[in-house]
């Protein structure tokens, strides 16, 4: 064995003693852990990177919080409700973060079953199950995109301003699950509507032949659209592309289109109308915090922010805003500063609806169109209306089936 | 009543269309299983690879019809490759070895795709003068999907002739009928098998390039269509290409009748008919343990 001299012992310490005090001088205060709970992989992966690229762009802009750095500890979820819960526990209890963000509706309704147990705010911005924050509202959980049944609500609103859908004649091609037949049943629900029919693949459809040729059949005018978001959607409008559906019928989707879907239809989005997307960065030109937003995002990704990415920035624009409303990290405080915030987000001003966890969100119809010109890497983007919560989420919480008192009996 | 039975006609000739890249993947499974007894998952990662290097050859400049020809070399390639460097070692094991490998090597192979082509979904146009729409009876149907199934089946017919006419086609036949007896005769047997694999991989490759512009190309897009070929494989008879050909057809117009009439049902009654097959018949409809 080699014998270290005892001079070369003693300068060792000593570098270690001043190197340690060094450091101590030089690191700053602890940073603000936030969980981010995401898909990383996999088909649905663009939804994730949005989701993400929303968040990092406001942890950009923002820079602190009470003085400290954010840290963001990303998670992926697989979208799979047994990993979310796995990785948020393992956040909460390893990572110590003081909320989550980035969950979509599997690890949102994965997350309520355990979300008096991991006792920390959660901020979702891509969940469209309504009961999230209706009949199953709990008090950590809290959404700030319009739920499903706000979609349906804003449909009355887009036939009323859009001429070509008066006087027609209405087709339902959806993914055979629950939102799709809610689309249907509010669709058929709608005074000015003719309901021409309807027809609900199985999840695993990649061939739409067999629906697209129903729809013609039927002599539809209009076909709306509840189709995963994401490969089965683009796979369809393809495919109603190439049979001539476009050419006979306006495609409707009820939530919209992710905009990294829409750059890659290029031109067959122009068919498209979105009954109530959840976002949409053209709103630049009526709100000035969404073209920050926009500008700080290209500049970060290199790509125009998508609809994900300015939910998932205004879901973190609030949590961010509650954290120094409440001046404090501690998960409660946060919670009852979230309850009262009110933020200027990327999609509006925020905040929550009274007793409940909902935000009073717009929606953004309209059809989707070639732009004049390029603009942060996009060549076609949705023309928006913003229609105000104050239409689609009309009744107070308690009325929606909200009823924080019995779900915060454990918490308290 | 013309109405009705106009939309039946429709329904039939898109699930024919279907059919066609169905038989086209669902003949390699059945002569790798005919012949080396694999049941191999890794086939529909094949189909998705052939996507992916169809757009790979498109974005160096090649057209179309050139990058669809090179798909199947290249694919062929990684086939032989992939048969001398894994199947080959297990092939003297249990069959669930072969089948839990292939299941890994598919996993394997769509993390490579993922990890070389990004996890985006790709929009393929059709090829210059297939874009458009033909009218059928005043029905509307892309001309390229017609082009596809044609191609396709012609493909289709080129395996079953090898199969039946050829010095190549009698190895194969001899060797899933008796294989002890093929190679006692001078029929070398762990060659045919890594040909055979190689040019399955090479057909389901085709396929996928094909598909692309009707499909799009993403990672997982191989799922459904394995899930599918199996039925198709199943239901016809493990081994059996004359079972494949039938069962791709009653799958896949199936699914598109079933669809267009029953919706959400489709789903189920294919594998009603499935069941109701193997419990009639336990071995598919034209197994017969040899390829024919």
């Amino acid at each position: 064995m080699r014998r270290i001299g005892g001079l070369r012992v003693l300068a060792a310490a000593v570098l270690a003693g001043v190197s340690m005090t060094m450091s101590g001088a030089i690191a700053g205060p602890d940073p603000i852990r936030i969980g981010v709970l995401t898909v990383r992989s996999g088909p649905s992966k663009p939804i994730g990177d949005d989701i993400l690229a929303g968040i990092e762009t406001v942890v950009r802009q923002r820079g602190k919080l009470l003085g400290r750095p954010i840290e963001l500890v990303v998670e992926e979820s697989l979208f799979n409700a047994q990993t979310a819960v796995t990785k948020a526990t393992k956040l909460v209890q390893q990572d110590n973060v003081a909320a989550i963000l980035g969950t979509s509706t599997v690890e949102t309704l994965a997350l309520l079953s355990v979300a008096d147990r991991l006792g920390v705010p959660i901020v979702t911005s891509n969940s469209g199950s309504a009961a999230i924050t209706r009949e199953r509202c709990n008090r950590w959980v809290f959404r700030t995109n319009p739920e499903d049944l706000m979609s349906v609500v804003s449909l009355e609103a887009l036939i009323a301003q859009t001429p070509r859908l008066h006087n027609a004649k209405w087709f339902t091609i959806g993914h055979d699950y629950p939102w799709a037949r809610l689309v249907a049943g509010a669709t058929k629900g709608v005074k000015a509507v003719q309901y021409a029919g309807e027809a609900f693949a199985p999840l695993d459809t990649s061939d739409w032949a067999p629906f697209i040729a129903q729809a013609k059949a039927s002599g539809a005018t209009v076909v709306i659209a509840p189709v995963t978001l994401g490969v089965p959607l683009l796979q369809f409008i393809q495919q109603a592309n190439e049979f001539g559906l476009t050419k006979d019928a306006v495609l409707v989707s009820p939530i919209g289109l992710p905009d990294w879907l829409v750059d890659k239809l290029g031109e067959a989005s122009t068919g498209v109308i979105s009954a109530g997307s959840w976002a949409a960065w053209r709103t630049e030109e009526q709100w000035p915090v969404t073209r920050g937003f926009n500008e700080a995002h290209y500049q970060l990704h290199g790509r125009v922010a998508g609809m994900q990415s300015l939910q998932s920035a205004s879901a973190a624009t609030v949590l961010f805003d509650a954290i120094e409303k409440a001046n404090a990290t501690s998960p409660e405080a946060i919670v009852k500063a979230l309850e009262t915030v009110e933020s200027e987000t990327p999609v509006g001003p925020l905040k929550f609806q009274a007793g409940g966890r909902e935000a009073l969100a717009p929606l953004f119809l309209g059809p989707y169109e070639k732009l004049a010109a390029p603009k942060y890497g996009a060549s076609y983007a949705q023309r928006p209306t913003a229609v105000p919560a104050s239409l689609s989420l009309p009744k107070s919480a308690a009325e929606y089936g909200c009823r924080l008192d019995g779900t915060t009996a454990a918490a308290k | 009543m013309a109405h009705e039975l106009n939309f039946l006609f429709v329904n039939i000739v898109n699930g024919l269309v279907y059919g066609s890249f169905l038989l086209l993947t669902s003949l390699g499974l059945s002569l790798v299983f005919g012949l080396g007894r694999v049941v191999n998952f890794a086939h529909g990662a094949f189909y998705a690879l052939g996507g992916y290097v169809l757009i790979s050859v498109m974005r160096v400049g090649a057209g179309f019809w050139l990058a669809l020809a090179v798909v199947p070399v290249v694919l062929t390639g990684i086939g032989l490759a992939l048969e001398a460097g894994l199947i080959r070692r297990l092939r003297k094991r249990p069959e669930v070895d072969t089948l839990l490998a292939t299941f890994g090597l598919s996993a394997m192979l769509v993390g490579g795709i993922e990890y070389l082509w990004g996890t985006s979904t790709t929009i393929v146009k059709p090829p210059l003068g297939f874009e458009g729409i033909v009218q059928v009876l005043s029905n509307d149907f892309p001309i390229y999907r017609f082009a596809a199934a044609g191609l396709s089946l012609l493909m289709a017919a080129g395996v079953l002739a090898i199969v039946q006419w050829t010095p190549l086609g009698l190895r194969i036949r001899a060797i899933a009928d008796d294989a002890e007896m093929a190679e006692a005769i001078g029929v070398d047997r762990s060659r045919l098998l890594w040909q055979v694999f190689g040019y399955a991989a090479g057909l389901a490759g085709f396929a996928g390039a094909l598909g692309a512009p009707i499909f799009a190309v993403h990672p997982e897009m191989g799922l459904s269509i394995l899930i599918d070929s199996f039925l198709v494989v199943v239901l016809g008879g493990l081994g059996s290409l004359k079972g494949s050909t039938i069962g791709a057809a009653v799958v896949s117009v199936t699914k598109a009748v079933g669809g267009a009439y029953l919706a959400d049902w489709s789903t189920a009654l294919l594998f009603l008919i499935v069941a109701s097959v193997l419990v009639a018949r336990p071995t598919g409809i034209f197994a017969t343990g040899r390829i024919a």
